[in-house]
């Protein structure tokens, strides 16, 4: 900690700050707080997608992943990046031209029930909060190393800082302070992949050749298997990744913030190219962590490889540098914790409280005040369960998020969108199915129960052997749609016209 | 008329709570209006299937196609070392078929951003049959 550390970092907070003074003056409705005013452009929503997801587990878990483990910790960036491609096919589109809000509004545009609604909140809920304890918990120990904070002050610090950001700015300021952060953090990698490449001659072959010599893996870090060893462990895990990102309530949030499927489309472009340069990046990152840190010191300092980013930038360029990559990891998990906030707070405050304890008839006061309380619960909530989940494994946390995204929200998005007999029933089932089995089986898993004492949080021979459920969860969400759909036997296809319609056409809106 | 405010602030602020079209004060004010389209003669209509059909045709395959090259990949890798023979100096076919992922994913963006222009320009094409291809349906 030296002055030029504080003074980067107080430069960057302060522009946040500054962001969501401007942005609390312009937040005066609901649509405001939630969406923005469904106001912002192609190229910006793109940026915050991408800002949204190249959180710290993408930027410091993954570049300490690929330091770590070489090919393996590059196999996780694959599966983000082309989970994109659901989205853009499968989801963005529908959605924007069906929904409001959140995903049980969309749903809701083909079945409005209460159950349906309150089914698809809780699953939102379920999501947010696991996602939200692992990058507390990441943000945690990452101020605490830096500032040689307390790990409880480092968590409570990012706590305040996010619910200022949602309580006075809402999706204007989180977006905003979203685009910042994607725009330093592109800056950033890019320098320190520049200055990775000048240390081998601007030759990526040289590059593969020298950082096989630095590695304890040698060869092996150059191909698949450091990390993953289980082949169908490793597959239910890629699978979560693809087909999960499609169903994370934030991603789907910024949908919402555009004012058409067109806008939609091109956002989720920008995302694409975005992420996608991100990610190739990271293997520079990785490498070069690999190269010019060293295992040794990168697994001294984290146990996770979670400052190898910060590190090479400490080994390349020096303090100025460090002090830089460490203020732009601070705003990236500000930021994305923000955005989790706010998906959580409208499936409390929007769908619970407003669609189904007021029936959608709670004045426009009441609802702003009902989000506003929500995204304070749902951050002190959190808060609390990211204190006393210090110990818990960040990766193990974030893919399981993903695997319920995959395993409850998916399979009803894709049968609500196209299949003409699903209906209540088996919307409720699909959600229920999906959410219950993936944590069932997880809490069943070699991840919740270790043989060795200490290694998870039960002792014990686990009874279902996947460390990540998504191969079996997922099959299970889509067949319990199903089953549900056809043993109630109701259908409504005039509804379903309307929906196909309005899908695919983008048309009647404000119906 | 609310309904004919071009700023989408309003119409989102005015929309609340009619995203439900079956009950509510909101299908029948719309209905008094001569708003409520007749969803299953637009469905049913040339135009709307040809729409549909064409989408298919490049939704479906290309979604197989992605998701499998993908499984493919974490499969060969996974239970094989196919993957681990050298493809230039050090760099191994594996990062070959990684990239070949990446660009598979910017092709296919790019693409469909090409395609769904197209769409675009058919749903409008429907819409206007019907005479909903005002600002306000929109």
């Amino acid at each position: 900690m030296n002055a030029t550390v504080i003074i980067i970092f107080l430069i960057i907070v302060g522009m946040t700050l500054v962001i969501t003074y401007f942005a609390a003056k312009r937040t005066n409705t609901t649509s405001d707080f939630y969406t923005a005013g469904g106001g912002l452009t192609g190229w910006q929503n793109g940026m915050a997608i991408a800002g949204d997801y190249l959180s710290a587990a993408s930027f410091l878990g993954i570049a300490g992943s690929i330091a770590l483990f070489g090919f393996d910790g590059f196999l996780f960036s694959i599966g983000y990046l082309v989970a994109y491609l659901v989205v853009l096919f499968v989801v963005a589109e529908p959605l924007r031209n069906l929904g409001k809000f959140t995903l049980a509004d969309m749903i809701n545009a083909r079945f409005n029930a209460k159950k349906v609604r309150g089914a698809a909140a809780l699953s939102s809920i379920t999501i947010v909060i696991f996602y939200m304890i692992a990058q507390l918990v990441g943000a945690g120990a990452l101020i605490q190393l830096l500032f040689g904070i307390d790990y409880l002050w480092a968590v409570l610090l990012v706590g305040i800082m996010m619910t200022i950001y949602v309580l006075f700015g809402g999706m204007t300021a989180t977006s905003w302070v979203q685009i910042i952060k994607a725009v330093l953090l592109m800056v950033g990698t890019v320098i320190l992949s520049f200055l990775v490449l000048q240390r081998f001659d601007f030759s990526i072959l040289e590059m593969f050749a020298q950082v096989k010599t630095a590695t304890p893996h040698g060869e092996a870090f150059l191909n698949p298997g450091v990390k993953y060893k289980i082949p169908l462990d490793t597959i239910s895990l890629m699978l979560a990744l693809v087909l999960g990102t499609a169903g994370l309530p934030h991603i789907l949030m910024r949908f919402f913030t555009v004012r058409d499927a067109k806008t939609a489309r091109s956002s989720v472009m920008w995302a694409t190219w975005i992420v996608g340069i991100f990610y190739v990046m990271t293997i520079f990152l990785g490498f070069g962590a690999a190269a010019f840190v060293g295992s040794e010191k990168i697994i001294s300092t984290n146990a996770a490889g979670n400052m190898a980013a910060p590190l090479l930038a400490q080994a390349l360029g020096g303090d100025i540098l460090m002090s830089f990559i460490s203020a732009v990891a601070f705003a990236t998990i500000l930021a994305v914790v923000a955005g989790l906030v706010l998906s959580g707070a409208s499936a409390f405050a929007h769908d619970i409280y407003g669609q189904i304890i007021k029936k959608g008839k709670a004045t426009e006061r009441q609802q702003m005040l009902a989000a506003r309380y929500a995204s304070v619960g749902v951050a002190v909530l959190s808060i609390l369960l990211a204190i006393f989940a210090q110990s818990l494994n960040v990766a193990f946390l974030v893919s399981l998020a993903f695997c319920i995204a995959a395993s409850a929200n998916l399979p009803v998005i894709v049968y609500t969108i196209f299949w003409k007999k699903f209906n209540t029933t088996g919307a409720v089932s699909a959600i229920l199915t999906g959410l219950i089995s993936a944590l069932v089986l997880v809490s069943i898993s070699p991840s919740v129960m270790n043989p060795e004492a200490g290694a998870a949080i039960l002792t014990g021979n686990p009874i279902f052997p996947l460390t990540n459920p998504a191969i079996v969860s997922i099959p299970l969400g889509f067949i319990g749609g199903l089953v549900g759909t056809l043993v109630s036997k109701e259908s409504d296809l005039k509804r379903f016209a309307e929906v196909k319609v309005r899908a695919n056409t983008g048309g009647f809106r404000q119906l | 008329m609310a309904k004919t405010i071009a700023g989408s602030e309003d119409r989102i602020a005015q929309s609340k709570g009619k995203t439900q079209t079956k009950d509510g004060k909101a299908s029948s004010k719309a209905r008094e209006e001569g708003h409520i389209p007749d969803f299953e003669e637009i469905e049913s209509s040339a135009g709307f299937k040809d729409l549909m059909k064409k989408k298919k045709a490049f939704l479906i395959p290309t979604t197989i196609l992605f998701l499998g090259l993908y499984l493919l990949f974490n499969i060969i890798i996974s239970y094989t070392n196919l993957l681990d023979a050298k493809f230039i100096g050090d760099i191994s076919w594996v990062w070959v078929f990684a990239f070949g992922l990446f660009a598979m994913t910017w092709i296919l963006v790019t693409v469909y951003m090409k395609r769904a222009a197209k769409f675009d320009e058919m749903a409008w094409e429907t819409l206007k049959e019907f005479n909903y291809d005002k600002e306000e349906n929109r």
